[in-house]
């Protein structure tokens, strides 16, 4: 094959795989700004129906205003546990400090339906299941790699010398580090804490199997409508959903790079 | 490390870790230890076990999972491996710009709602069938069907598969492949003998990741596949919650759980800690 088939084909590949990754979201949207009451591609008619129905139905605000009572304390919970790691990680020989770590990650790698099923045997055994604690420290498992993985990476590019020359100009560690490292961390740590929220936010297989009846955030509540038939009014929700999730989190990815 | 560097003593370090290491105890560590103790039931058998893997829904959905999650590693790991390297090689912002908001949103895009967009992509008189029909290709069943889970799962781990395998490339010093190229091999070759035995490393990471984290899919199985495409989520749902009986659901999840892990624990070995991880984050 000559090099110039080669590279040309590589690149229409490219341009058709990100047609096809952007194409869904579209798609959503587009669909959203129609006015039937069934679907029908392309739409029948224009208008802000769906989102006048959104707006018109108190579920959607209380499961919205649900998923903000998870996801606010998450993020929080998950910047206080992994802020401290980040530093003994960064700062120090302890043994197993890389084991731990990886540890930390689970969260992420797990199969996310297997453990919930481990952490149904436990919240059965405590209590916890269908309770807003419950829900709180699960979430808090898979959201704290997030921040693990954001902070800890940023504290590597920190020069400890900073510290070092504080230290030697007669400031104690803790102000050194609350003066001088903890602030150049601050933009990470910030981003971390919004992935957090948003990773809480999304969360929908450990409320299905975890939460109770009367807990719904916006995640599930969409799945329980699109899997109980299709509405045209989730396509608002989703875009409204979709509009606020990427704002926020590529503020937040922002935020981390800005430091490079 | 520097000689000179501010470090902890392990004591302190050990109180700084201790919130973490207490999460992960309690509710990964006790919670997995525990799913194994009740998955053997009070007869403490593999009776369970047994019953899982003979019924043929048990089989098929184990089945069903592992060849989809195989499938979803691979592909993930070549679109996204194929999006990463442009995005770290392509010269133009314009392009560059485009690969990452075509990465980012897909990841960022909230799991729900992407699935239920692909449900609306992929229906039956969906625009995507209408495409194909206007093509003389279609219609093709996609939605509530095993090739409908496929993509929406590769929809999901593509960002991820390229965000591991950007990193990678990030790593490797492109005037190699320059050399090589200026000594007279083709592009093909150059990759080949070149940038290939680089980042397979990487490669082997992130297939292992995106088959372990594939295997616990819930959503999509649910939204794309129905009833037609049956998913080991989807069946431990029904042991827990249409069944009532714990004990199936928990073999079944050790079952997921042991495969999932194998599979990372063999990676480990290949290619070691450091770049597993390094794939993860």
């Amino acid at each position: 094959m000559s090099d110039r088939l080669v590279h040309v084909l590589g690149i229409v590949v490219a341009a058709l795989v990100v047609t096809i990754l952007l194409a869904p979201v579209l798609l959503t949207a587009v669909l959203s700004l129609s006015s039937d009451s069934y679907f029908t591609f392309p739409p029948d008619s224009w208008g802000l129906r769906q989102y006048r129905e959104v707006l018109g139905d108190a579920r959607w605000a209380s499961a919205v205003s649900y998923s903000f009572e998870l996801a606010v304390p998450v993020a929080l919970l998950s910047v206080a546990i992994a802020v401290p790691t980040a530093f003994a990680i960064g700062r120090s020989r302890l043994p197993g400090r890389h084991a731990i770590y990886a540890g930390g990650l689970a969260g992420i790698v797990v199969p996310i339906s297997a453990f919930a099923i481990a952490l149904y045997g436990v919240f059965a055994e405590l209590g916890l299941h269908g309770t807003y604690v419950g829900l709180v420290l699960a979430n808090t498992v898979l959201a704290v790699p997030v921040v693990l993985i954001v902070v800890t990476a940023a504290m590597a590019r920190v020069p400890v010398e900073l510290e070092l020359a504080a230290m030697a100009a007669g400031a104690s560690r803790r102000r050194a580090w609350l003066g001088i490292t903890t602030r150049l961390l601050l933009p990470s740590i910030v981003a971390g804490g919004v992935l957090a929220f948003v990773t809480s936010f999304d969360e929908v297989v450990l409320i299905v199997f975890l939460g109770g009846v009367d807990q719904t955030t916006l995640p599930k509540a969409i799945l329980d409508s699109a899997r109980f038939g299709v509405s045209p009014v989730i396509t608002a929700v989703s875009t409204l959903l979709m509009l606020g999730t990427s704002a926020v989190a590529i503020a937040a990815v922002g935020l981390a790079r800005r430091r490079r | 490390m520097p000689a000179g560097r501010p470090v902890l003593a392990n004591w302190q370090a050990l109180l700084l870790v201790a919130p973490l290491v207490a999460l992960l105890a309690g509710l990964v560590g006790y919670p997995l230890v525990r799913l194994a103790i009740d998955s053997l039931g009070s007869g403490v058998d593999l009776g369970a076990y047994a019953t899982v893997l003979e019924s043929s829904a048990g089989q098929r959905a184990l089945v069903v999972t592992v060849l989809a999650s195989l499938l979803v590693a691979g592909l993930s790991v070549a679109i996204g491996g194929l999006l990463a390297w442009y995005a770290r090689s392509a010269r133009s912002t314009w392009v560059r710009t485009a690969l990452w908001v075509a990465l980012l949103v897909p990841f960022f895009m909230g799991t729900v709602t992407k699935n239920y967009a692909l449900v609306l992509l992929l229906a039956d008189n969906g625009p995507l069938n209408s495409l194909l029909s206007a093509l003389g290709l279609g219609p093709v069943r996609l939605l509530y069907s095993s090739t409908g889970v496929v993509i929406g799962m590769v929809y999901s781990m593509v960002p991820f598969a390229a965000f591991s395998l950007y990193g990678v490339f990030l790593t490797i010093d492109e005037t190699l492949v320059e050399a090589a190229r200026s000594m007279g091999a083709s592009r093909v070759r150059a990759a080949r003998t070149v940038t290939l035995p680089l980042v397979l490393p990487g490669v082997v990471a992130s297939l292992a990741l995106v088959f372990a984290i594939s295997l616990g899919f819930y959503v999509t199985p649910v939204l794309l596949g129905g009833a037609q495409v049956p998913f080991m989520g989807g069946l431990i749902q029904d042991y827990i919650f249409t069944s009532f009986d714990y004990e199936l659901a928990s073999a079944a999840s050790v079952i997921l759980l042991v495969v999932g892990f194998a599979v990372l624990a063999v990676s480990l070995g290949l290619i070691g800690r450091e770049r597993l991880l390094r794939a993860v984050a």
